[in-house]
């Protein structure tokens, strides 16, 4: 839109802040972002191109993107425009959801598209991207609204944001329309440089302009976790500690490191997925209902969960948390290398690829029901899910019948094969009392064949529309950190771990089993 | 033969397969051709002439979930279970529109699945027959998944089994899911027939553009229908529109217009005729109607005097501003509406136009607040849907939204999807119909 009036008399605009209209009623499906500039920091990035870029096309080509768009990625590579714009081609015809790649759409999306090269300490590249972004707003009307995505490594993340703050390009008043700011994870390594990070980030945005994103949430089947738990009757009068023995949840993944060697041996499993991922699903699956589907309604109910867990001690870590690395072996029928053999991999090094932990939950809902949680590289196979796993029945009256019941389970599985699995004991057929588990299973590809959209498309739309509900708040990151940190503080006075100690290709350390196995329990076999 | 052996048949397309020995392959059809994931394929077809005999089909249909396909020799995939997420009943009054529909709804079949009922009336003399005939359409959502098949019965009516045609769609309905009723073409609101089928019906699909004449008497019957019988009505032409409604609304998102919401003056909008003498009932002007209501509805507008033919030309003052593009002629509609004290003028006006008939050209908006106005252009392109807004004439804002045509894929597929009741549609399509009401 352009505000030629306001441009006329040189006077800037008010921000824009939602005001009652009874014409927007009911168009909440059919709301469409207002015009806007995406600087897209990180833009040659690897998460630029297989993600980020791929996600604004899907949006664009099906229409939820507004005319009045513009994508200024910013890089220290010396493109132009054109040669950007033929290397996000090349990207699309290999990670777009939808192949082949829609001409008519691609025109209008390269169009939108431009290169601004800069180092993100220079200052000088800030203040020309001011001077790109108001010819931008002129040319393509997209009225002072920005979005700024930081994909690009986590150290440059507070520099990124000071020289934002410095050249006003946070400022909401000073430069008209609204300012939002994307930050991908990991949002810092401990809990003392994620309270640092805050700080810097907090210093130039307000809260609600900050969206930290952990792409998990925009998932289909996390998103519908949320549903199925309040959107349903016969759940939640069962979702609590009378009826519940225990909950796991497992994030598997079947490759290594891949590529990422060196960011890995920096993170590892507690940072890369124990500290977002696992306790985002923890969150989720034990927080009470939100008053509403609020953005703080939700996360204020996420955060008061993520606090019932005592930060484990010493004496608990080395009780409840157990932690290994792969080996060599094989996964998927290709052998593959340990992890010390990975590149750009320290042959002794100490860095987890795997990690289980039993946390309880301090509240009137779980007291007493452990949660189990586990993630790890080179398992079998690759595969999230969420189990609840019910009590048994009080009083087995079929004790004298043949076969296995189990008790009941519910489990939602997040990947592959999204989908919900109810499982209970029936009888078989036949003269005697013969009761077998059975499976009811609801997958999403048989009951809606339609493609779910991508995470980050999700995520992505949501951060336009001013929607923050699923993505993590300042106090969320601190309250996590909070948990994984003293788990990380504690194997550092540890000594070295006898890694390796799985195998690829295995459902990890033998510990991770004991660690069931001590309660009468064991891991679901998924 | 022991209960569980496998036996090898020959089924229509040549192939063979293995199946439990007693399972009956009547129907069963095997392309041999290999399936590419997205392709819907008919994988069963057979014949039944009462609802018994639909049932059985349907059983023997599905008495063969596991069933191990041998083509050229190889073992095959797995036939997958039926999935349905909801009924759907085409009511066509002609095989030709029958086909058209199932064509569509085929598009739909791996994005929801569903139980589908093609019904349609043949010769309504002599005695009641029913001829049917029982289809599987089954979809690979992708190379490794199994295949997913949803039912397709195509079903006539004749004699008096085609005026009860309410008693023979309901036992065939699966129970406890939803019922979706597509009824292309005109829908007899007053009929005894109609009232039955609606009945049964949680939601029905209707498209008010393609309606004969005006379209309006038509519209009155629907929004009684829809009060009588509490049903959920999705109207094509009313979301077609959609993208107006969000190029409307958005004029009032801006702070400096937000003030003139409740000042409105004025509200026209103009269609395309392909009729040189623009006369009344000679386009149908539902999409034009929906406009004004659903912005009355919106704003909460009572009507003073409802549409009536426009005798006058429009006077100079309430003439747009000075603006690009064909005169409308002189003839239309016009209502009164109420703000607090003052009228609302609406007018709906035809023009010459290459666009479909009764395709909504233009919106025009005047609110008058403190001695100021606010006018507001809303016009269609090619592909977008522009608006411009003026303060005391001077431009205050312009924008562009995209506004790709729909099919009526992606419409039936926005109806499938669309939750419960949509209250904004139900006040448009109320308000259109106390518009018409004289």
């Amino acid at each position: 839109m352009r505000d030629l009036r306001l441009a006329h008399e040189g006077k800037r605009r008010a921000v824009t802040r939602p005001v009652e209209n009874p014409l927007r009623e009911g168009l909440r499906l059919e709301r469409m972002p207002e015009p806007f500039a995406f600087v897209l920091f990180g833009g040659t990035g690897d998460l630029a191109h297989r993600k980020v870029i791929p996600a604004l096309y899907q949006l664009w080509r099906t229409n939820l993107l507004p005319h009045e768009y513009a994508l200024v990625a910013v890089g220290r590579r010396p493109y132009t425009d054109d040669t950007f714009r033929s290397d996000i081609r090349a990207s699309l015809d290999k990670y777009s959801r939808t192949l082949p790649v829609d001409e008519e759409a691609w025109a209008g999306f390269a169009e939108r598209l431009t290169y601004h090269q800069g180092d993100f300490s220079d200052p000088a590249s800030f203040d020309r991207l001011v001077q790109r972004l108001q010819r931008v707003e002129r040319e393509q009307g997209t009225r002072g609204n920005a979005l700024f995505y930081l994909a690009t490594h986590a150290t440059d993340f507070p520099e990124i944001i000071s020289q934002l703050g410095r050249v006003g390009l946070d400022h909401e008043v000073h430069g008209g329309g609204w300012r939002r700011v994307i930050i991908e994870k990991p949002f810092g390594r401990d809990l003392e440089s994620a309270i640092r990070l805050n700080r810097e980030v907090l210093k130039v945005f307000r809260e609600k302009q900050v969206y930290r994103i952990d792409h998990y949430l925009g998932k289909e089947t996390v998103r519908n976790l949320l549903v199925f738990r309040f959107g349903n009757g016969i759940w939640e009068p069962l979702w609590n500690r009378r009826y519940v023995d225990h909950v796991q949840i497992t994030v598997a993944e079947s490759i290594g490191v891949e590529s990422r060697g060196a960011f890995y041996e920096e993170t590892g499993a507690s940072r890369d997925f124990l500290q977002n991922h696992l306790m985002q699903l923890l969150a989720l699956v034990a927080m009470e209902p939100p008053a509403s589907f609020d953005a703080d309604a939700l996360r204020d109910e996420k955060v008061k969960v993520i606090r019932a867990i005592a930060p484990p001690t010493r004496h608990d870590v080395t009780r409840d948390i157990v932690r290994g690395q792969y080996g060599g072996g094989w996964v998927e029928a290709h052998e593959v290398p340990g992890y010390r053999e990975e590149p750009e991999v320290d042959p002794q090094s100490e860095t987890e690829t795997f990690i289980a932990t039993r946390f309880q939950i301090d509240d009137w809902r779980w007291a007493g029901v452990p949660f189990y949680l586990r993630t790890g590289k080179r398992l079998p196979k690759r595969a999230s899910e969420i189990a609840i796993q019910f009590n048994e029945v009080p009083h087995r009256l079929f004790r004298e019948a043949t076969g296995d019941p189990q008790p009941n389970l519910l489990a939602m599985r997040i990947q592959p094969d999204e989908g919900i699995l109810l499982r209970f004991g029936a009888k078989v057929p036949g003269l005697g009392i013969d009761v077998r588990s059975v499976n009811m299973d609801f997958t999403y590809g048989s009951s809606f064949s339609v493609d779910s959209p991508d995470a980050y498309e999700t995520l992505i739309l949501d951060a336009l529309l001013g929607d923050a509900s699923l993505f993590t708040r300042a106090d969320e990151v601190e309250e996590a950190w909070g948990i994984v940190t003293p788990i990380i503080e504690s194997w550092a006075d540890m000594p070295p771990p006898d890694f390796p100690s799985y195998e690829a290709g295995s459902w990890g350390p033998e510990a991770a089993d004991h660690l069931l196995a001590r309660d009468g329990r064991r891991w679901r076999r998924i | 033969m022991a209960k569980g052996d496998v036996v090898e048949q020959n089924v229509q397309g040549g192939a063979r397969v293995s199946a439990p020995s007693g399972v009956d392959l009547g129907g069963l059809i095997l392309d041999s051709a290999p399936q590419k994931p997205g392709e819907t394929v008919l994988r069963w077809s057979s014949r039944a002439h009462s609802i018994e005999e639909i049932d059985r089909e349907l059983s023997r249909m599905w008495a063969i979930p596991k069933l191990v396909a041998r083509v050229d020799g190889e073992e095959s995939r797995h036939i997958a279970a039926r999935t349905s997420v909801m009924n759907l009943v085409v009511v066509a009054r002609r095989p030709e529109i029958g086909e058209r529909c199932s064509a569509t709804i085929q598009e739909l079949t791996g994005r929801h699945p569903s139980r589908t009922l093609v019904v349609s009336t043949g010769d309504p003399d002599g005695p009641a027959w029913i001829n049917a005939h029982v289809q599987a359409h089954c979809i690979l959502p992708r190379e490794d998944a199994p295949e997913t098949c949803a039912e397709m019965i195509y079903l006539t009516a004749g004699g008096d089994a085609g005026r009860h045609l309410g008693a023979i769609v309901e036992p065939l309905l699966i129970h406890d899911l939803p019922v979706t009723m597509w009824w292309p073409g005109e829908p007899p609101f007053r009929l005894p027939l109609t009232a039955a089928l609606l009945r049964i019906t949680d939601r029905l699909v209707v498209d008010g553009a393609s309606w004969g004449g005006d379209g309006l008497a038509r519209l009155r019957e629907m929004a009684e229908a829809m009060d009588r019988l509490r049903l959920t009505v999705f109207d094509f032409a009313l979301v077609r529109q959609s993208r107006w409604r969000e190029a409307i609304a958005s004029i009032f998102d801006t702070p400096e217009c937000v003030p003139y919401i409740r000042a409105m003056r004025r509200i026209s909008v103009t269609y395309a005729t392909h009729d040189p003498t623009g006369a009344p009932g000679s386009t149908n002007v539902v999409k034009p109607v929906y406009h004004a209501a659903w912005l009355a509805s919106r704003l909460g507008l009572p009507i003073v005097k409802p549409l009536t033919p426009l005798s006058t030309p429009v006077s100079g003052r309430h003439r747009a501003s000075s603006r690009p593009g064909p005169e409308p002629m002189h003839r239309g509609l016009t209502a009164t509406l109420r703000e607090g004290r003052s009228d609302v003028a609406v007018y709906i006006r035809p023009v010459m136009s290459g666009m479909p008939a009764g395709t909504t050209l233009r919106v025009e908006l005047l609110a008058e607040r403190r001695g100021s106005e606010l006018r507001a252009d809303v016009t269609a392109e090619a592909g977008t849907v522009r608006v411009r807004v003026w303060e005391d004439g001077v431009e205050l804002l312009e924008r562009v939204f995209r506004a790709a045509r729909r099919t009526d894929v992606d419409l039936l597929a926005e109806a499938i999807e669309a939750g419960g009741p949509d209250p904004v549609a139900i006040d448009a399509i109320r308000v259109a119909s106390e518009l018409i009401a004289s």
